[in-house]
């Protein structure tokens, strides 16, 4: 991406950039240095501490501010140490039904509220915002006295379905700013050609919106790899627990040394730090499409 | 209206540009025609259905389990009892603090989350190198799971073994009980949450920046204004929605948020950082008290409510005000 100002054309006398003085340069150096460190040091902390020996962390002086690279080989005993890789499994089951259950329910509503014009049409758009205002703190306890009277507490199915119920309209309003900015024109000629609106959402639609679709996919998946709050209250069993609820295990107790803790940590991170950057641009925009316009 | 809300934006009628014009209708055969009729429906119906089920219903039994003594042993039991719940709660001075941390907390939040995103994003909108690798090392903490971030800063708070004691030790400002000592434990949350949130606030404001027209600041330019004229004539104007709108979600966001706080202190220490979020899901899960945890799930609803009320009477005002001067 480039800036503003490299991407205008200069044009007769207009300058370029305003020139910048040293001091300013200077100036601005050290804000950013400073932002970054803000910004970077605890997720290098993490990394560091994983490193870190128990009587480096401990110990007199604390734990060395440059990561100890040589003791990158304790990972492997970690592994067996904490059931995290468990824990991950379990994520992953939960991330994978909530990005297919959002996808399916989302897809269609956005598709809906794009392009037809209906009765109820302004209900539905806020029955979707109003579930992002919605505190889950507020909805957990009428749900788990629902859940417990269906038999879905302490399981991942109904996890699922909590999950979904918060992460769906987000994924909605992200494929629908998607399927918005498709001009009209290319489905009504499909349309005029005698295709259904079935066929015209799977194979015209779809495809043009990929980019959506995947911002839409993170955030889903993401949001059921990271919830911890349902996950946390609905599974007892702790073979069923994902990997925050498991992490979360360690807070408060004392066994468990902090360079394991944060090797779990880092681990349980890395697949939503990559893939958020990744998806970055469609999530933000998403996120912001019922907010801001133009 | 100059800025769209998010409330309009959602229930205005106008869908997206290339919409369809309203009563086109085309013969299609069979099932393609009744899709044609009712598609609309039959597209949007499952997902309203499975939010009614999963949260509409859920909200309404919640305001019914207030006016109960349901606890959480026995959660489908439990008897009407009236407005009990809420005269206790109304009069009782643990939830008025409730009610207080949650709009510190709430404030301070918005405020430098608002303040450090947007300052950040004027600086990465200018030309430097190594603008891509800053970039991504400041969007890192908005993509760091919320319990990931708050294992970090439990250790860096750590009393202890910490980083933090270990800094503020050595550059004179005393070690400190972050998470022990009652007065440190809002700012400690805060803290946490600000770098979390954030970066969210860095990249609406850095696409905002970026749509600001170059031709506009390049006049002010040639008619000699300096850096700060042409950012107030210009660029100050022209982001202005977006800072309104990203500090109303904002807003939204911090009166709901539950995990990073539940997580660092779980509402401590004495009650420092006990928001109504976490109070509803301690009294429901602690004190195993459901009934009286929706009545303070409903009355924070009220809350947020109430917020957003106030938000959009002050952008009136200020609209107004835009338009008289």
């Amino acid at each position: 991406m480039t800036t503003n100002i490299a991407s205008v054309a200069p044009r007769g006398a207009a300058p370029r950039a305003r020139s910048t003085s040293v001091l300013m340069r200077i100036g601005r150096a050290i804000l950013i240095t400073l932002f970054v460190v803000f910004a970077g040091f605890p997720v290098y902390w993490m990394f560091a501490t994983s490193l870190g020996t128990e009587s480096s962390l401990y110990g007199e002086g604390g734990q060395p501010l440059w990561p100890e690279i040589g003791n990158i080989g304790q990972w492997g005993s970690f592994l067996t140490d904490v059931p995290i890789i468990g824990w991950l499994g379990n994520s992953f089951i939960i991330a994978t039904g909530t990005t297919i259950l959002s996808l399916l329910l989302a897809i269609t509503a956005a598709y809906a509220l794009s392009r037809y014009r209906f009765y109820g049409r302004g209900v539905a758009g806020f029955i979707f915002f109003s579930t992002q205002m919605l505190p889950e703190a507020l909805i957990i306890v009428p749900l788990y006295a629902i859940f417990a009277g269906a038999g879905l507490l302490n399981g991942h199915f109904g996890l699922i379905l909590a999950d979904t119920a918060f992460v769906m309209p987000v994924a909605m309003f992200i494929i629908k700013g998607g399927i918005d900015k498709i001009p009209y024109e290319l489905e009504e000629s499909a349309r005029i050609d005698g295709c259904s609106r079935a066929r015209i959402l799977f194979t015209i639609v779809l495809p043009l919106i990929s980019p959506s679709i995947a911002a839409a996919s993170v955030i889903a998946f993401f949001d059921g790899w990271n919830e911890f709050m349902f996950a946390n209250t609905f599974l007892s069993s702790s073979s069923l627990w994902t990997a925050p609820v498991g992490l979360a295990s360690f807070l408060g107790q004392f066994y468990t040394p902090m360079n394991q803790v944060m090797f779990s940590a880092l681990l349980f991170a890395l697949p939503a730090i990559v893939f958020f950057l990744w998806a970055q641009r469609g999530i933000v925009s998403g996120l912001t499409s019922g907010a801001v316009k133009g | 209206m100059s800025v769209t809300t998010p409330l309009a934006a959602t229930t205005e009628a106008a869908p997206s540009k290339g919409a369809p014009p309203r009563g086109r209708r085309r013969r299609a055969p069979g099932f393609g025609r009744f899709l044609e009729r009712w598609g609309a429906y039959l597209f949007v119906l499952p997902a309203i259905l499975y939010l009614t089920v999963l949260t509409v219903f859920p909200l309404v039994r919640g305001i019914i389990l207030s006016f109960t003594s349901t606890k959480l042993v026995n959660p489908s039991g439990g008897r009407p009892v009236g407005f009990e719940n809420y005269e206790y709660l109304l009069s009782s001075e643990r939830f008025w603090n409730s009610v207080v941390t949650t709009l510190l907390y709430t404030l301070f939040t918005v405020v430098f989350a608002v303040v450090i995103g947007t300052c950040g994003a004027l600086l990465l909108n200018t030309a430097f190198r190594g603008r891509g690798i800053v970039r991504a090392v400041v969007t890192i903490p908005w993509a760091v799971p919320t319990v990931a971030a708050a294992l970090i800063f439990v250790w860096i708070y750590n009393n202890e073994a910490g980083v933090l004691n270990r800094a503020t030790g050595a550059l004179g400002l005393g070690e400190h009980g972050w998470l022990i000592d009652p007065a440190f434990g809002l700012f400690s949350v805060t803290l946490a949450t600000v770098w979390k949130v954030m970066p969210l606030v860095m990249l609406v404001m850095l696409a905002a920046l970026q749509s600001v027209p170059q031709e506009l600041r390049e006049a002010t330019w040639v008619d000699g204004a300096n850096r700060w004229q042409s950012f107030r004539a210009v660029t100050l104007p022209h982001i202005t929605p977006t800072i309104r709108v990203i500090t109303l979600l904002m807003t939204i966001w911090s009166i709901r948020r539950f995990e990073i706080i539940f997580l660092i202190t779980g509402g401590g220490p004495l009650d420092a950082t006990n928001t109504l979020v976490v109070n509803v899901y301690r009294t429901a899960f602690q004190d195993q008290n459901l009934g009286r945890a929706a009545a303070i799930g409903a009355l924070g609803l009220v809350l947020s409510l109430l917020v957003t009320i106030v938000y959009f009477i002050l952008e009136q005002v200020q609209e107004r005000k835009e338009v008289s001067r």
